[in-house]
């Protein structure tokens, strides 16, 4: 719209300086009511929860890791990061920032924290239909946990040792420390396991993944904490190991060299029979 | 009129429900590791508590206190090769300055003395050969070193775009200038 009336300049500042402006004009056109990406948007994908910013996203993860982080070449995208700050928070940066922290300005830094809440909640969800449900994308181990989160991992871990430490008549404490213990470290090891093989795979996404392939494992210690028969037990345990094993499959084995894939997937089917175990013995 | 009372009042914390948050569950975590000794017999308990919040401890600072207080924000994703990238976010110049001093004084100092003290509950461990209990303050304290770890990434992050802006815009507008003054000539 503006390109009409100025004057022509040197193509590179031109197309610098076109795409500054064509971000302001969207911005100040589109005011503080909708999307601005303060990215430039990937291509969607099948998981992200609908919310008001869908790129944006909050996780768990700790440390960054040395080896594996890598930072964005910084290419034409830091110019328009600061523009698109700059121009919707100073239309809704007074009611943004301060006190309140309410308003719709399009950016995640000024969005209220019930949003901050609802995002995150709903990306456990969807986490877990992907990992643990059949859909189109399980063989696809890059597309599917892309956004991937430690919250879902946390809560089953925690919840697997509650449930297990519940059921035991003695030593409950122990127990607990077990199995956390035992499914934290075992996590890790896996994982590192897969890295050493030579597989390609992001180390907390494989955690994530190894947490979220626990929740068969919880409903069957449910089930067991609820019927004490052995029988059943025994069942329902053989039954969401294979689940859970299943569940696993597609990324493990995809992340290694196929003549590897027997490696990479004898311990996680061992760490996931060793609780199925502990599960049945629990009286 | 008095003098004095023209003067600008002294700052005030701009957001003191967030400081409270922010320092809260931080407080309560520690204090329940510490007393709870006194009152719970069951590991489990101490674990379970602690641990939880420690860990809304740390959602709260990531994405609440850090963005209302310091206007920072930091997370990872994973673009469409596969490879893990940490993003970062921030105000702009503007905002960043009117940011309440007291605010961002409270939460870098808060992040740096909880972190100071789990290590030195971790220490009391080790010495004690307490291991569930280390594993507790190990898991308290990482999650604190990787919030601090991250804002502190982001803070220098934001000083680096802002520089590069800064020096792209002004080398844009000059050509820009010179060329129109050549052209209308």
């Amino acid at each position: 719209m503006s390109q009409g009336d100025t004057v022509p300049l040197h193509p590179s500042s031109q197309s610098d300086i076109d795409e500054i402006e064509n971000l302001i004009n969207e911005s100040i056109q589109s005011g503080p009511g909708t999307v601005l990406a303060a990215r430039p948007p990937s291509p969607t994908r099948p998981s992200i929860p609908v919310s008001s910013s869908p790129f944006m996203q909050s996780n768990l993860p700790p440390l960054p890791p040395s080896s594996s982080a890598q930072k964005v070449t910084p290419v034409p995208v830091p110019p328009p990061l600061p523009v698109v700050s700059n121009s919707s928070n100073s239309q809704g940066g007074s009611q943004g920032i301060g006190a309140s922290g309410f308003g719709s300005p399009p950016n995640t830094l000024t969005e209220p924290v019930w949003d901050t809440v609802k995002r995150d909640l709903s990306r456990i969800v969807s986490n877990l239909k992907l990992v643990v449900f059949p859909n189109p994308y399980r063989e696809d181990p890059g597309k599917a946990l892309r956004d991937w989160d430690l919250w879902g991992p946390f809560f089953f871990i925690v919840f697997l040792g509650l449930t297990l430490s519940w059921s035991a008549s003695v030593k409950k404490s122990e127990v607990f420390a077990v199995a956390f213990a035992l499914l934290a470290a075992g996590a890790v090891i896996l994982t590192l396991n897969v890295l050493l093989l030579g597989g390609h795979i992001i180390f907390f996404q494989s955690l994530s993944l190894l947490g979220y392939c626990l929740f068969p494992l919880d409903v069957g210690a449910v089930v067991c904490m609820l019927k004490d028969n052995v029988i059943l037990k025994m069942v329902v345990v053989s039954v969401t190991l294979a689940w859970s094993s299943w569940a696993a499959y597609p990324f493990m084995s995809s992340a290694v060299n196929p003549r590897r894939k027997a490696l990479a997937l004898y311990p996680v089917f061992l760490m996931y029979v060793s609780v199925g175990f502990l599960i049945i013995a629990i009286n | 009129m008095d003098p004095n009372q023209i003067q600008a009042p002294v700052e005030n914390y701009a957001n003191p429900k967030t400081c409270l948050f922010h320092v809260l569950f931080k407080g309560a975590a520690l204090a329940f590791y510490i007393l709870s000794a006194l009152f719970f017999n069951s590991f489990v308990i101490i674990f379970v508590v602690t641990v939880l919040l420690a860990a809304l401890d740390f959602w709260v600072v990531k994405n609440v206190s850090g963005r209302i207080l310091v206007g920072l924000r930091w997370w990872n994703e994973i673009n469409d090769l596969g490879e893990s990238v940490w993003k970062f976010e921030s105000l702009d110049q503007e905002s960043l300055s009117r940011m309440n001093k007291k605010d961002s004084w409270l939460f870098w100092w808060t992040l740096y003395l909880a972190a100071a003290a789990w290590f030195i509950l971790g220490v009391f461990s080790l010495i004690r050969f307490q291991a569930d209990y280390l594993l507790v303050v190990g898991v308290c304290l990482s999650l604190n070193v990787a919030n601090i770890i991250g804002f502190t990434k982001c803070k220098k992050d934001a000083k680096k775009q802002f520089q590069q802006f800064a020096s792209q815009t002004i080398a844009s507008r000059f050509q820009s200038t010179v060329q129109s003054a050549f052209t209308l000539v």
